[in-house]
């Protein structure tokens, strides 16, 4: 069997406190290489923190976050930052598009810290804004974009470098629902590409619609499948 | 898989475009921040630029009036009598070898007054002093009306007066031959001088003629004070100018050449410009403040910017910026928010210079080292007060950062 392109292995995060909160407790969970995987759960079941994991965005308290094979834990805040940068794919619910800038240097920004030469970063981010469909705005400031738009520009952000794995936390949640259609159609094309995308959404129709569904209640995982 | 283990790195060029942004999004932001250092800049630049160009014209004018003028007075005798040089005083000095000239003035015995019906009393602080001919070249002054005092004037009652005597006598011009009147006979002013950088002293006195002053008061000549002047030459030399100057004390009273004064105007003229110094320093302490309150003001709008920045600082640690890259980015926005007010400063307190200086029709000297170190010293203040916003920005917890709605 292949090695999976993220695996949580036992993980366990507790924010200190009176009481302690105990956000995640005993996760195991894999996703293999091409899957388009939801996790669903109502608001407290510990779905952001598990993206916080998956992303390298925080540390576990516990456990084993494994991005292709290799640990987290024990790496310096250089390593994990050049790995969340290289190998992971983040698309946020408020987009967070850097605002002043155009839509190609957005999806570029990753590049920078890759050491890309400004031509090559505009070149390659023009191919992905293509990909999602949206060529025509590559110059367009955010805040001259849809909010689809920017999503679209978001997920092509995430997208570029290739990433082992694109993290979509509620990517429609701040859209209407013909928007949200576009972007899931564009999630599921992207699936059929070869990506492999994890999505955290508490919409149960949404996640229905995926081909594996994690849930989450209390910090464990319900149900997968 | 060998990307994986491939680290994040930041090209210089990189560094710039990723510094500069949020001043490039936020422009009045910029050039409000901007405008503290600069005013602190521009205040330091033309203080320094003010008194470059002010030393610069006093170089100038010094060099035009020429340092090798003494000016020769009686000293302190030892016994505490009077010390009085003789009247050959000026023929005897002539014949020193280095000295090109001499002339000398000696007080009158008198005292003026606008009109006789004044109280005796009130001589306005200026004294009478009878003068040889050849006194205005001497001392480098000019006559502003009228003409100086000639063999044929100086035998009759004439009299020239200083800048500063004309003016407390209120006389202003000599067109209708104004009359004064000094004991028992009314004068008439032929000329008036102009403002005399080396010799204050003739700025405040009334110059008549020996022969008028021997007949009508009939004091005997006795030179109080004079001027000579040495080869242009000799004041580069410093020893031979101090054997000239003991020379000199030694022609007019061989029995006590210490107790005469021989000074240079020059130097007092000069002493009397550093005092200014002074100030200077305390205008340059001022500037200090002015770009300290800038730094600080710096520091707390770029606090603002991480905190209002906070997803853009999260996002990019997502992209995978490392807290040093982070902090980076703001530090170098930070110095470069105030090297651009310290480039305005530049040109500001540059600009300031060039006029005042054109006002007072000074040379307008403004060192280079100066406007360099204003650019530098904005650059360093921008720098430091860019740590602790920076320092906190590559803190943030990128968790934190990117969550919906925080």
């Amino acid at each position: 069997m292949a090695t999976p392109v993220l695996e949580l292995r036992d993980v366990t995060k507790s924010y200190p406190g009176h009481p302690p909160v105990h956000a995640l407790q005993g996760v195991n969970l894999a996703i293999e290489l091409g899957e388009l995987v939801a996790v669903v759960g109502p608001s407290g079941s510990g779905k952001s923190t598990m993206l916080n994991m998956m992303g390298a965005l925080d540390r576990p308290t516990h456990g084993d976050v494994v991005v292709e094979g290799q640990a987290l834990t024990s790496l310096s805040d250089r390593r994990v930052s050049s790995l969340r940068g290289r190998r992971i794919g983040f698309v946020f619910q408020q987009f967070h598009l850097i605002g002043g800038i155009s839509a190609a240097e957005n999806v570029a920004t990753g590049l920078i810290y890759q050491g890309v030469a400004g031509r090559r970063r505009r070149r390659l981010a023009v191919e992905m804004l293509e990909r999602v469909g949206l060529a025509e705005r590559a110059d367009h400031r955010p805040n001259q974009l849809s909010g689809g738009e920017r999503q679209r520009v978001a997920i092509a952000r995430a997208l570029l470098g290739d990433p082992a794995i694109v993290l979509a936390d509620e990517p429609t949640g701040n859209l209407d629902s013909a928007t949200s259609d576009e972007i899931v159609g564009l999630l599921h094309e992207l699936h059929g590409q070869g990506s492999s995308i994890v999505v955290i959404t508490h919409d149960r129709e949404l996640a229905a619609s995926l081909p594996r569904t994690v849930s989450l209640l209390d910090g464990r995982v319900e149900s997968d499948r | 898989m060998k990307r994986r283990n491939q680290l994040s790195r930041l090209r210089p060029v990189d560094v710039a475009a990723v510094g500069t942004l949020g001043l490039r999004a936020r422009k009045a932001r910029t050039v409000l921040t901007a405008l503290g250092i600069a005013i602190g800049i521009a205040a330091m630049i033309s203080v320094l630029g003010i008194t470059s160009s002010s030393d610069a014209q006093l170089q100038a004018e010094l060099d035009a009036l020429g340092p090798n003028l003494l000016e020769v007075t009686p000293g302190e005798s030892l016994t505490g009598d009077e010390v009085v040089f003789p009247a050959e005083s000026t023929e005897m000095i002539e014949r020193i070898g280095p000295v090109d000239a001499a002339s000398s003035v000696a007080p009158a015995g008198t005292t003026v007054r606008r009109t006789e019906f004044i109280p005796a009393g009130q001589t306005s602080g200026i004294a009478v002093l009878t003068s040889e001919l050849d006194l205005v070249p001497m001392i480098d002054g000019t006559v502003a009306q009228g003409a100086f005092l000639d063999d044929s004037s100086s035998a009759l009652p004439n009299v020239v007066l200083g800048a500063v005597a004309a003016e407390r006598l209120g006389i202003h011009t000599v067109d209708n031959s104004p009359q004064v009147y000094l004991s028992n006979t009314y004068f008439t002013v032929v000329g008036i001088l102009d403002p005399i950088p080396l010799a204050p002293n003739i700025d405040r006195a009334a110059l008549i003629g020996q022969p008028i002053a021997e007949l009508l008061y009939e004091v005997e000549e006795q030179p109080s004070r004079v001027y000579v002047r040495t080869h242009p030459d000799v004041p580069d030399d410093e020893a031979l100018f101090d054997d000239v100057r003991a020379i000199v004390a030694a022609t007019v009273r061989p029995q006590g050449p210490s107790e005469v004064s021989v000074s240079r105007p020059s130097d007092l003229l000069a002493a009397r410009e550093s005092t200014e110094a002074a100030f200077t320093g305390l205008l340059l302490g001022l500037g200090a403040v002015a770009l300290l309150v800038g730094g600080v003001g710096i520091a707390n709008v770029m606090v603002i910017s991480v905190l209002e920045r906070r997803t853009e600082i999260g996002v990019r640690r997502a992209l995978g910026a490392t807290k040093r890259h982070i902090r980076l980015q703001f530090v170098v926005e930070s110095a470069m928010l105030a090297a651009l007010g310290g480039l305005a400063g530049v040109g500001i307190g540059a600009a300031i210079t060039a006029g005042y200086a054109n006002s007072q029709d000074w040379v307008v000297s403004v060192p280079v080292s100066a406007l360099a170190l204003g650019v530098g010293a904005a650059l360093l203040i921008g720098a430091l007060a860019g740590l602790y916003p920076a320092a906190r920005a590559a803190r943030l917890d990128p968790a934190e950062a990117v969550r919906p709605g925080g």
